[in-house]
């Protein structure tokens, strides 16, 4: 069964970065987001995705380096988003 | 694309920077004892935010007229008097930001008196009026580099035969505007800058600063000998991941600084793979050569830190002792870093760099006897 939270992120990853041709159902949960020609993504993008996510979800992204491991692909998002969100044990 | 390389020694007849801890004297004083002028303060000013390390010279506040405006005063009066901006007295005013925060400022509250001093132009054109300088007044922009593009104009200017002194200007102060935008970019952030300091996380300051040259042709003690640039065009906020842009500006000042024995103000700012592509560069083309950053602790000063740390690194040649790397513990990036103060003896010239986004590198020779 699909990740609800996984589909929601790709959803917004489709609608913030105003990506073409891609519907929120193709990206993989394991797909690398950057660094790769298919989404052909940059820091600007994702300076663009950091400040949705932390607006939508309410979190703090504290550094460049804890951004970049987070937004490796949709699953360590996902992970990432749990973790820090209110009402997580951790 | 090849770096520029302009050997065209330029005679430094005066020379001061205003930080945090006051003139060139006062900032050196405070290095060599390992001070840091960075405090945590609220990133959006009296907004509030995320407490950020800052090294600011007064409240962050968005003024009218600016701010930074007094500082400002206080530099220029001690620059030496003479007919600037008539004909054969070019003024180079450089900056990153000029009065950017206050057209931030002004998008929130209408007040038109921001414009005054918010665009370039009207910013210079307000410090033309202040300083009564004439017509011949110059704006250079080019981020983090701005200071080197100034300088080296400057010597342009001079070996044209096209100007007798010059008078370079810089200046950068921290406002809400720019402070978020760093912060935006998650590089200024809860932790402290260490400069070429291996680490988890990176992590920069940044601080208020300006400062100003008179260039001449005159043989004085301090010359600057050459000027390197170089922009990498590889990425908007990314080096070459091979470091191929530090090597070529790197290489091409070595070249010019081919038989002297040199230490290196680096960049530094904190950020952890540009702090590692800078170091083992800097290892590479200068080998043996003590590395250091004062950006931890008086910030990265942005467009004017080519000038600020110019006017700190004379100071320190002329007192023979030079800053370490304040805030940087081992392990570092190489063994090249410096991270306490050295004596300036046994080097007979300095390399000065300084590097920015889209790529642009700038480095300068200053040679002393």
């Amino acid at each position: 069964m699909s990740d609800p939270l996984a589909l929601r992120l790709k959803t917004l990853i489709v609608q913030t970065l105003r990506l073409k041709d891609v519907r929120p159902e193709d990206i993989l949960d394991d797909e690398p987001l950057f660094g790769t020609s298919r989404f052909d993504l940059d820091s600007i993008d994702a300076l663009e995705l950091v400040l949705r996510l932390e607006k939508e979800f309410g979190i703090k992204i504290g550094s460049s380096e804890e951004s970049r491991k987070a937004l490796t692909n949709v699953a360590t998002l996902a992970e990432y988003i749990r973790h820090r969100q209110p009402g997580h044990g951790d | 694309m090849s770096p520029t390389v302009d050997a065209l020694p330029t005679g430094l007849e005066a020379c001061d920077c205003l930080t945090p801890f006051g003139d060139a004297a006062a900032t050196l004083s405070a290095l060599l004892a390992g001070r840091r002028a960075l405090e945590f303060e609220a990133v959006l000013g009296a907004a509030g935010g995320d407490r950020v390390p800052l090294a600011l010279c007064g409240p962050m506040d968005e003024s009218v007229p600016p701010r930074w405006l007094p500082d400002l005063r206080r530099l220029v009066a001690s620059i030496p008097a003479d007919a600037w901006g008539t004909a054969r007295r070019p003024v180079v005013v450089t900056s990153s930001n000029f009065g950017v925060g206050s057209l931030y400022a002004f998008t929130r509250d209408h007040d038109d008196r921001h414009l005054r001093h918010g665009p370039p132009f009207a910013c210079v054109e307000m410090l033309q009026r202040e300083f009564t300088w004439g017509e011949n007044v110059h704006i250079l922009s080019h981020a983090c580099v701005s200071a080197h593009l100034g300088l080296a104009q400057a010597a342009r200017l001079l070996h044209a035969g096209l100007a007798d002194r010059v008078l370079v200007l810089t200046f950068d102060f921290v406002s809400p505007f720019v402070a978020g935008g760093f912060h935006s970019l998650k590089i200024l952030n809860d932790g402290l800058p260490a400069p070429f300091a291996v680490r988890e996380t990176g992590s920069i300051g940044l601080g208020d600063g300006a400062a100003f040259a008179v260039l001449s042709r005159a043989a004085t003690p301090f010359r600057l000998q050459a000027h390197a640039l170089h922009n990498e065009m590889y990425h908007f906020t990314a080096n070459r991941p091979d470091g191929a842009g530090f090597d070529a500006c790197l290489g091409a000042i070595a070249e010019a600084a081919r038989g002297r024995r040199v230490w290196v103000k680096g960049h530094g700012t904190g950020t952890l793979e540009a702090g590692r592509l800078e170091a083992e560069a800097c290892a590479r083309q200068f080998p043996g050569a003590p590395l250091v950053s004062w950006k931890g602790s008086l910030g990265h000063t942005l467009g004017s830190c080519g000038l600020v740390e110019l006017a700190v690194a004379l100071t320190g040649l002329r007192a023979a002792r030079l800053p370490g790397t304040i805030g940087t513990t081992t392990p570092c990036f190489g063994d090249n870093v410096a991270l306490g103060p050295f004596a300036a003896d046994g080097f007979d010239a300095t390399i000065l760099t300084s590097n920015a986004f889209g790529g642009a590198h700038a480095a300068m020779l200053l040679a002393h006897a």
